[in-house]
């Protein structure tokens, strides 16, 4: 818990020694939320009503995916392809800490930060400004939350082997750049996997990616409820310990081949 | 004569130190193709749902974002070192620049080519092409000169853009959150026609940060689009507006070099 804190705070004090992109920041998820708002509500004029939900939840869709970008800024694989390519993995594994345990402590401490200074003050402004709902009742809101956590669990996960594959390949920049679409798209998180073509949606249906965006946030609006809601967030903890079983054998193995160079 | 000379010469160099990664060359270039499929599935599925957006069917939609990413992409291979001026800044790199006997810029310019853009070029030619195909169009000689220039303005637009952003940073020593700004402002140009969008945003990006002359007003003319808040004329201000930046940025340059003060790197 501790070692949790820290974390939190040193992300903390990054974001207080940079105020100015920190607003520049609030400021772009505004103007992606801006975005997503105009799509919906123009191909909403087009045809109403045609897809269930109706207008002011597709918005609340959107800017909260929107928001919860911030999940993808905490960036572990980053860290780890860094530390394996100057050497200084070393120093991360001399450490007395379990190192899957230290990337989930540090990645959760950005993370937390940023949902609380951006993507919370965020989703502020857009309530007052572009019209969001809040959740339909409490017991939707605590589903939502456990939700959320699952959904941020899976997707540090993914991170993390992405992360474990530096260690083969030495180099994960490039293939970052697809993954992060990967997420996006087949996560959901502006367009939703029902509006998806069958194969397409039967594709997203079986991925983990799912859990990342679609899942918390059809919770939220009120779109998945009751049993469909459990069953939602029993294929997120599915998938979460299908990863985490992943990555603790994938990182046991990349560590007996690790090479460090000159470290 | 002697700086372009000297700029071809650089950027060979720059071709051979980048050549020697061959593989990262290969996973960069099926990465970005990737990441533009995905992008263009993301704009086929709403389509797909909806039949149009705001009266912009699928391939003008596809060809509204290729006509960004060929202009973008000139921008991709040759300027993408352009937004880590500040790291030049930062680090001291840029000293070397001034202590050699020739122009600065055109050694800036010259530092490195990210031919990963190769893939923006596959990928734009290749939209285009289907787009020009599935819509039937028939240009004259004239419309494709105008086509070129058109991408030609794009780059420059998207370049000088860029450049002036990042010379913030030879009075704050940090741009890179300046140029996300105009990149984010690009990105929804890119993937959306204007027109969805409200006032104040087709204000921005016409006036301020005028990146819809990259592809949405000469869209409108190479599509024989008609969009009655828009003069017919408009689209071909685009050439006009590339050459204002490139004015506004020799200026923004020159100020910026005499602010220099190195950061004893």
């Amino acid at each position: 818990m501790k070692i949790f804190w820290s974390f939190t705070r040193q992300a903390f004090q990054f974001v207080a020694a940079y105020r100015f992109n920190f607003f520049a920041e609030i400021f772009l998820i505004l103007l992606r939320m801006y975005g997503v708002y105009w799509v919906w509500r123009i191909l909403y004029t087009q045809r109403p009503g045609a897809f269930g939900v109706d207008l002011q939840q597709m918005i609340t869709y959107g800017v909260l995916g929107m928001a919860l970008e911030i999940f993808m800024w905490s960036r572990p694989q980053m860290y780890m392809a860094r530390q394996v390519k100057s050497g200084a993995i070393d120093t991360d594994l001399m450490k007395p800490l379990d190192f899957h345990f230290h990337m989930l402590a540090r990645s959760l401490g950005e993370t937390l930060v940023a949902l609380a200074v951006l993507a919370f003050p965020a989703v502020a402004i857009a309530y007052f400004v572009l019209g969001v709902n809040l959740p339909p009742d409490i017991g939707t809101g605590v589903l939502f939350a456990i939700s959320l956590v699952l959904g941020y669990l899976v997707l540090f996960h993914l991170n993390f082997l992405l992360g474990s594959l530096a260690i083969v390949t030495l180099d994960i920049r490039h293939i970052s750049w697809a993954y992060y679409s990967v997420v996006r798209f087949f996560g959901g998180q502006m367009i939703p996997l029902w509006l998806f073509p069958p194969f397409l949606a039967w594709l997203a249906g079986a991925l983990p990616f799912q859990s990342t965006y679609f899942i918390p946030m059809s919770i939220y609006i009120g779109n998945l409820t009751g049993t469909e809601a459990i069953q939602g967030i029993g294929f997120q903890l599915v998938w979460l310990v299908v990863l985490v079983l992943i990555s603790r054998l994938l990182w046991s193995w990349a560590h007996r081949r690790l090479v460090v160079q000159g470290g | 004569m002697e700086a372009l000379r000297l700029y071809f010469k650089l950027i060979r160099i720059s071709m051979q130190a980048r050549l020697q990664y061959r593989a990262d060359f290969i996973m960069g270039l099926l990465n970005i193709i990737a990441l533009n499929a995905i992008n263009l599935g993301m704009i086929g599925i709403l389509v797909y749902r909806f039949v149009d957006l705001n009266g912009w069917g699928i391939w003008e939609l596809v060809f509204l974002y290729c006509l960004w990413l060929l202009g973008h992409s000139m921008y991709s291979l040759f300027f993408w070192h352009f937004w880590e001026l500040e790291e030049y800044l930062v680090q001291g790199t840029f000293d070397q620049f001034l202590l050699r006997p020739a122009s600065p810029f055109v050694q800036f310019l010259g530092r490195e080519v990210q031919y990963i853009g190769f893939a923006d070029v596959f990928v734009a030619v290749s939209g285009i092409v289907l787009a020009y195909v599935n819509l039937g169009l028939h240009w004259g000689i004239a419309t494709w000169l105008f086509f070129l220039l058109v991408v030609i303005s794009g780059t420059v637009i998207e370049t000088t853009l860029t450049l002036m952003m990042a010379c913030i940073s030879f009075w704050t020593g940090r741009s890179s959150m300046a140029v996300d700004l105009i990149m984010e402002f690009n990105m929804l140009v890119q993937h959306y026609p204007i027109d969805i969008f409200g006032s104040w945003f087709r204000v921005v990006v016409t006036g301020l940060i005028p990146v819809a002359f990259m592809n949405y007003y000469p869209a409108l003319i190479l599509l024989h689009k008609v969009n009655q808040n828009v003069g017919w004329w408009v689209g071909y201000l685009s050439p006009i507006v590339a050459l204002l930046l490139v004015g506004m940025t020799a200026v923004v340059w020159h100020f910026a070099l005499r602010r220099y003060s190195s950061s004893g790197g």
